[in-house]
């Protein structure tokens, strides 16, 4: 029995570009982040009124079970309340996309199409390193999550191989990638966790707790870095060779 | 690097097709079968399978393991 889908051409389809290409696509992105800027905007603006005209209401912290609605407070709630349906309508917007990407690749055996440009969101990583500043200052240690983020550079190559089809030599290589990645991040854990388990790190369990915390971080931020990296680099490579 | 020797490019010649024409008839990526056919890749059975009716060509002639 043949396979119901059949590749135009080697390994990238016809539209292999990715829909954030298409014009409409970026217009429909530029109406988004429009949006964003004049939510932004509006929140600038109604801080602005409360703090000049409203004695700082719903700005300043307040003891909301004392609160009594006044007509000065309606441009902060009008803005605060865009602000809300906007993030709503952003996680709609992502959720839908997941899906409908979900359903492209189990109807066309192709790989979601993304941007590599995505890669660029790798930076956010760089935001974990505001957990020292943070800890020293309110023993806040939530931002080091933000370290898995690093792992989003792994989109430049997942980027490139955007609307690849996935023959049975792409599943195996990325099967492959997979367990590489998998096992590589697992041994770092492994490696970080006995070392960390000498209980040396400025003999604090607490430092300790927080190192540990930060390198499953890492870990997971390399897992996802990997399974794309060595994905694109066994499918690249054999192509070179070939 | 599988240990066998594959038939393939002569079959394809003989049935005067190209690589790209094969894949798209199988089913897979032109760099699949370029890998096939130097004997780099170890196809699933139902490819092998698939890859033998298009070149009309029996299995055990196309990729030769060595006893």
């Amino acid at each position: 029995m043949k396979n119901s889908f059949t590749p135009s051409s080697s390994d990238k389809l016809p539209s292999n570009k990715p829909s954030s290409d298409n014009p409409s696509s970026r217009k429909k992105a530029l109406a988004v982040i429009v949006s964003g800027l004049v939510c932004l905007a509006l929140d600038f603006a109604a801080s602005w009124y409360a703090v000049a005209y409203n004695d700082s209401r719903l700005v300043a912290p307040m003891d909301f079970s004392e609160y009594a609605f006044t007509a000065k407070d309606l441009p902060m709630i009008c803005s605060i309340t865009l602000t809300c349906l906007y993030i709503f309508f952003l996680l709609f917007l992502i959720v839908r996309t997941a899906f409908r990407n979900q359903k492209q690749v189990r109807q066309t055996q192709t790989t979601r199409k993304i941007s590599p440009k995505l890669g660029f969101l790798g930076f956010l990583g760089f935001m974990g390193f505001l957990g020292f500043w943070t800890y020293s200052q309110n023993k806040d240690i939530q931002p080091f999550m933000f370290f898995m983020f690093f792992g989003f550079f792994g989109f430049f190559y997942e980027g490139k191989l955007s609307n690849t089809f996935m023959d049975e030599r792409f599943r195996e290589n990325a099967m492959k990638a997979q367990l590489e990645s998998l096992k590589i991040s697992f041994a770092v854990i492994i490696a970080a966790f006995v070392l960390l388990g000498q209980g040396a790190l400025w003999g604090s369990l607490e430092y300790n707790l927080i190192a540990a915390m930060i390198v499953v971080f890492f870990s997971l931020a390399l897992f996802l870095f990997l399974n794309e990296y060595l994905l694109y680099r066994y499918d690249h490579d054999e192509q070179s060779e070939a | 690097m599988p240990d066998f020797e594959c038939q393939l490019k002569k079959y394809r010649q003989l049935k005067d097709m190209t690589q790209e024409q094969l894949a798209l008839q199988v089913g897979v990526r032109r760099e699949t079968i370029m890998r096939l056919e130097k004997a780099q890749y170890n196809p699933s059975l139902k490819l092998a399978v698939d890859i033998s009716r298009a070149v009309e060509a029996p299995i055990e002639e196309l990729f030769i393991f060595p006893p």
